[in-house]
């Protein structure tokens, strides 16, 4: 009787102890999911950064030559558009062979900005001496048409940096009365002449000559003012054929 | 008043039963209370302004016998000084404090949109920080009963009016709903120029000759000729250089001008 009674209780107990264990599994594999799994999944959606098409059309004009190889897109959020490029030492050469130089341009959304926005940023430069800036159309001598955008005045230790805010990435020279057209790489053909180099010119000749210890040094048009011709050679250049920007 | 009130304090604390005489013994302990009080409050007083004192050491504040001294009256004003024959009649030159050089000078509506928007008003502000040391100036751009969500061009041109010649894109406006718009730039502005650096020339600037070709007039154009068609209600209008990138002449009519002859920046 009691064999018989034990043997109805484990024929009954036995599917109750199954469906407790498919319970308790479906339950595990369930919990994981909840909080932990769901807070794990954000933060790795998080992390993946959005894919930005501007960012990659600029990547893919690197590879193909179209812009400079010294040109860094940077992997920035869209709509942003961030670029990096060097400046390296040319009519301080000898002189400051340890020069760098910097230049970041940050553009907002293609649209809706209504300037970009350029950081140069230098180092062993000559101490305290201004410097002009200016967008060129070629990095190296003759320079071509050129735009005036602001100057950069180093400190004691030779470092130095300034921000300015206009339009960069599509600037462009012109005489409207004939103003012709000219082949962006990133754009297509464009209106005007395309500024896509960057230098930077001692402002002052007579800085060039004593810094540079040489008096037979002539004079540039790169500075505004009076009087014609009285800006320094080019200190700084990107040195690049294909555009920067 | 006083006195009224603690009469009448008083009366009702008899109506009530309630003994309000103290000790004797109570009143001068009650008075060096107070005296105490007051010396703490005067000596917290003090040591709150020592600590001004020593917070304000190293920085540019002078002392005069231990007590900060502030200036009390207003920096003086001055106007830099223009010829009438240097800039437009239109350019106000604002007096402030040196270094700083203000001007201010106002766009008008130009024939495209003049019809359409006979009240749009614009004001154009250039500040340069110290002439000797600026790195750039500062460009403000306030418009109003503009043509509303449209994106206007800003440029700097050699002359006001058609050709306009040689001209530097300075950067954009958008305007709002409502008509109205700014945009602030930082760039060289009181010394732009235009030049090729293969056949350099030079060009009359408030500051004598300068290299290049002075710009030294301010436009705003509609950044697309679709969206000044559609604005102005005429398809025929013809595409313009006055803005970057691809295709050419997609660019609209101008919009704004300084209308000036003489030179505003």
């Amino acid at each position: 009787m009691s064999f018989i009674h034990t043997l109805r209780r484990v024929l009954l107990s036995g599917p109750l102890l199954l469906a407790l264990l498919l319970v308790a599994s479906l339950q595990a594999s369930a919990a994981p999911a909840s909080p932990a799994r769901v807070a794990a999944q954000q933060v790795a959606s998080a992390n993946a950064a959005p894919f930005n098409v501007q960012a990659e059309q600029l990547r893919q004009m690197v590879r193909a030559g179209k812009l400079a190889p010294t040109v860094h897109v940077l992997s920035s959020l869209p709509p942003t558009t961030i670029i990096q490029f060097p400046l390296v030492p040319s009519g301080i050469k000898a002189a400051f062979p340890n020069a760098t130089g910097l230049v970041t341009i940050v553009r907002g959304n293609r649209d809706n900005s209504v300037f970009d926005t350029v950081t140069v940023d230098v180092q062993h430069m000559p101490p305290n001496i201004t410097f002009t800036i200016f967008l060129i159309e070629l990095a190296n001598k003759p320079f071509g048409n050129v735009e005036y955008m602001a100057d950069l005045t180093t400190r004691g230790d030779g470092s130095g940096e300034t921000v300015f805010e206009a339009i960069t990435l599509v600037a462009f020279a012109m005489d409207a009365r004939n103003p012709g057209t000219s082949q962006d790489n990133r754009e297509g053909a464009t209106s005007g002449i395309n500024l896509e180099h960057l230098g930077m010119w001692f402002s002052s000749l007579q800085d060039a000559q004593k810094v540079l210890n040489n008096d037979t040094l002539t004079g540039t048009i790169f500075d505004g003012g009076n009087p014609p011709l009285h800006a320094g050679p080019q200190a700084m250049t990107d040195g690049q054929t294909a555009p920067v920007f | 008043m006083q006195q009224l009130y603690s009469h009448s304090t008083d009366t009702e604390a008899r109506a009530i039963g309630l003994h309000l005489r103290r000790p004797r013994h109570a009143r001068p302990v009650l008075a060096l209370l107070v005296i105490l009080l007051l010396g703490l409050l005067l000596s917290a007083c003090d040591s709150g302004n020592t600590n001004n004192t020593t917070g304000n050491t190293g920085t540019t504040t002078t002392t005069t016998g231990g007590q900060p001294t502030f200036p009390t009256t207003k920096p003086a004003l001055r106007t830099p000084n223009f010829s009438s024959e240097q800039i437009a009649p239109t350019v106000k030159v604002l007096a402030s404090v040196a270094p700083t050089l203000i001007v201010q000078f106002p766009l008008v509506p130009a024939s495209s949109i003049k019809s359409a928007f006979p009240n749009a008003t614009a004001t154009v502000t250039v500040m340069q920080g110290n002439p000797e040391i600026s790195v750039f100036d500062t460009v403000f751009v306030t418009v109003q009963h503009m043509p509303p969500n449209v994106k206007f061009t800003v440029f700097f041109t050699e002359l006001s009016a058609r050709p306009f010649g040689h001209a530097e894109y300075v950067g954009d406006v958008i305007t709002r709903g409502d008509g109205t718009g700014d945009s602030v730039f930082h760039l060289i502005a009181f010394v732009a120029f235009a030049a090729d650096n293969r056949s350099p020339t030079t060009s009359a600037d408030q500051s004598g000759t300068a290299s290049g070709i002075q710009l030294e007039h301010v436009g705003m154009w509609f950044d697309g000729v679709k969206s000044a068609r559609q604005v102005l209600n005429n398809p025929s209008i013809a595409g313009t250089p006055f803005d970057g990138g691809n295709p050419p002449l997609h660019a609209g009519p101008q919009a704004m001008t300084d209308g000036q002859t003489l030179p505003v920046i």
